[in-house]
């Protein structure tokens, strides 16, 4: 029996103690539902156990030196290949799939992009304040969930910051005030106790609140009467009060705040006012977490930062970067690429009509170790082992602190790990240029 | 409670409890009668009275026992009610900060979570069984569960 | 009817778990599903043996409708799926997900099955 880390989503609780033989995993003490499910991924019945190719419709299995010439040649047939995903592989396997798009000239993105990427672009304008979660543990006494709903995404995220007892907050859940702002009452709404608030704000009116609490900041008296976006002035009155006299307090935000506008840019309002209040503060201060999904999804932008001085999507020419700055949405929506390597994502799935029906007109390479939507529709398929239990690597959490992942059980024996296939597929590349 | 809401609320102690709380849990669990409240049998209390024996009916000084009851359906494995168990916290440690205890689980150690479900060990150390005064009426568990797949009933 | 479209998660229709576990059938009970308001459930003249017909301006999709209090008037709750995602579209050059504008209708065909979904995504 040993502790272990949890890669069932982007909060990566390093606290799991399973039972294993070095071939199954029989017990799993201390996880949640969500870490329960990726734990039987190992033996679900819809794991991927072979390469396959598409002939005449239908996917077959083949030998793996098949597979992989025939993907070489997908791609050297190619010139504007795709590369998307690398949010559920580790660090070094995405440090190989940036290598590989240098190879061969492609464009490289995260679903990073369409998910949390947007607070980045305006980090450098205004400045953020990020913690961990040890801090908040151990300081936080004021928590708002706004457009977020961790009780139904990442279920233990509440026991760890709200009720647990950190050093400076021994009395843990009556000492702490929650606040929600959700237009739909949703389970997040259920630990609610005496002292906290629940705002069931109108939906999308997001930024009158915004900008009704950075008005109040600089000048008295400006909430009007009647309210704003549905929640009454006192509510906004005590809402402001918890703002300003917290000793230190964190605001979760979700994918609603995420959305785009036509007329202004939520998220560079959201830090204005954040920066405003912390520079009235006369305690603490505020700071910001994103809830993302997938259990790498911070990593692929700090492995390109330190490899290239870039965050986001990278774009390959002549085997150096260019200088372009271009969206994912963009390179589908104007067609611009001709082959697309997905790896451990499913966008045929979570992409709009509009995006997947484009993506499904090219060739698809997916390496992955499920039957999802995207299987269905890909040109030929390579599994991999399943990252976190059957092969180990770095991995970034939700407040951006590095935790390592190991390696519990051995994967199947013709299955390689994420990082070692794409070098096969680099090297192949290099030898077949050298014919 | 719905019973100590009919009761004086006076802690008069005539019954030889020390307040009207503890005297309405005994009376739930069947270890006391309606009628050992000397003070209801006084004709301003005729109405609680009757209200009482028909909430009670046959049930009246049956011996019940303590359960709780977690619904396998409802729950998610959010580990909860394993932080906030007095009786966990302060045996098992890890517990105070929101990580899982050590496994095998130590003898006072209430709750578990086991393959993503959360499973009563037993009930010998619980705070309605083991403690004095107001701590017995301890329902932490079954009030902080955001799934409500805890209840506490006696049968 | 004009509705406004929000997608939910809830961890029992969580899309990675089905296809990890489920098969065809049990990816249409548990995705292909949208929730209302009891007044609104009843203004659509919507019941538990028809199914609901959402459409917005590029997609539509056919799916069950059931009742929730949780819903707030005016709204209706798809949880994060593809058959939600084929009623979402991209404003700004960014993909919008939450409060979309579609409309409601009953109707008696049947729910869009996974197989003839992705066989309109793939044009054929």
């Amino acid at each position: 029996m040993k502790r272990i880390t949890c890669s069932g989503c982007s909060l990566l609780c390093d606290d799991i103690i399973v039972r294993t033989d070095g071939l199954f995993i029989d017990e799993v003490i201390g996880a949640c539902i969500k870490g329960k499910e990726r734990f039987d991924q190992v033996t679900s019945p819809n794991r991927i156990t072979n390469p396959m190719i598409r002939k005449n419709g239908e996917l077959v299995k083949v030998t793996w030196d098949e597979a992989l010439d025939y993907t070489v040649m997908i791609i050297k047939k190619s010139s504007k290949p795709l590369l998307y995903g690398f949010s559920t592989i580790t660090c070094e396997a995405q440090y190989n799939g940036i290598e590989l798009a240098k190879e061969i000239d492609g464009f490289i993105d995260s679903n990073a992009s369409i998910c949390q990427g947007k607070v980045f672009e305006n980090l450098l304008d205004i400045g953020i304040n990020l913690t961990s979660l040890t801090e908040i543990l151990n300081k936080a006494d004021l928590l708002i969930l706004w457009g977020a709903n961790p009780a139904e995404t990442i279920p233990r995220l509440l026991n760890k910051v709200l009720f647990s007892r950190g050093k400076f907050r021994m009395t843990g859940r009556e000492i702490k005030t929650l606040i929600v702002i959700d237009p739909v009452k949703t389970a997040s709404f259920k630990v609610m106790g005496v002292r906290d608030l629940a705002l069931l704000i109108e939906p999308d009116k997001d930024i009158d609140l915004i900008r009704t609490l950075k008005d109040e900041c600089c000048a008295t008296n400006a909430i009007p009467e009647k309210g704003v976006a549905g929640i009454d002035q006192d509510d906004l009155k005590r809402l402001l009060l918890h703002l300003t006299s917290a000793e230190n307090g964190v605001i979760f935000i979700g994918q609603a705040l995420l959305q785009p506008h036509k007329n202004y840019n939520l998220i560079k309002e959201l830090l204005e006012l954040l920066q405003l209040i912390n520079e009235r503060q006369s305690k603490g201060r505020i700071s910001l977490i994103l809830l993302g999904g997938h259990f790498n999804m911070a990593g692929f932008d700090h492995v390109a930062l330190s490899n290239y001085g870039t965050y986001g999507s990278l774009q390959f020419e002549n085997k150096k970067l260019k200088n372009e700055n271009t969206t994912l949405v963009n390179k589908l929506k104007n067609e611009e690429f001709d082959c697309s390597l997905i790896i451990g994502t499913d966008p045929i799935s979570h992409l709009p009509y509009s995006l997947s029906s484009r993506l499904a007109k090219q060739p698809i390479i997916l390496i992955d170790n499920k039957k999802s939507a995207t299987y269905h529709l890909a040109q030929v398929v390579l599994p991999t082992a399943i990252t976190g239990i059957e092969s180990s690597g770095m991995a970034y959490r939700l407040d951006q602190v590095p935790i390592e992942l190991n390696k519990i059980v051995n994967p199947p024996s013709n299955i390689p790990s994420d990082e070692d296939l794409l070098l096969q597929l680099i090297t192949k590349l290099n030898s077949k240029d050298e014919e | 409670m719905e019973l100590y809401k009919f009761l004086p609320k006076t802690n008069c102690k005539k019954c030889g409890k020390p307040t009207c709380m503890a005297f309405a849990l005994d009376l739930l669990q069947g270890k006391v009668k309606v009628d050992e409240c000397t003070p209801l049998l006084e004709p301003k209390y005729q109405t609680q009275y009757n209200a009482l024996k028909d909430m009670l009916g046959k049930e009246e000084g049956k011996q019940k026992e303590l359960r709780i009851n977690v619904d396998t359906d409802l729950c998610d494995g959010c580990g909860i009610c394993v932080t906030v168990c007095p009786v966990n916290a302060r045996y098992c440690p890890p517990s105070l900060s929101g990580k899982a205890p050590d496994y095998p689980p130590e003898n006072h150690q209430l709750f578990q979570v086991k393959k993503g479900k959360c499973e009563l060990l037993n009930l010998k150390h619980c705070r309605r069984l083991d403690a004095e005064g107001r701590e017995r009426e301890c329902r932490v568990c079954e009030t902080y569960c955001p799934r409500e797949a805890i209840k506490i009933e006696y049968v | 009817m004009k509705l406004i479209l929000n997608t939910i998660r809830k961890i029992d229709n969580d899309q990675l778990k089905e296809f990890s576990f489920g098969d065809d059938k049990s990816l249409e009970e548990k995705l292909a599903a949208s929730f209302l308001n009891p007044v609104d459930f009843k203004k659509a003249k919507l019941s538990s043996s028809s199914n609901v017909k959402i459409s917005s301006p590029n997609c539509s999709v056919i799916v069950k409708g059931y009742e929730d209090v949780n819903v707030p008037e005016g709204m209706i709750l798809l949880p994060v799926s593809i058959w939600s995602n084929q009623l979402t579209n991209i404003e700004q050059g960014e993909i919008k997900y939450k409060n979309l504008s579609v409309e409601i209708e009953l109707t008696n065909e049947p729910v869009l099955s996974f197989k003839n979904l992705l066989k309109r995504i793939k044009g054929v």
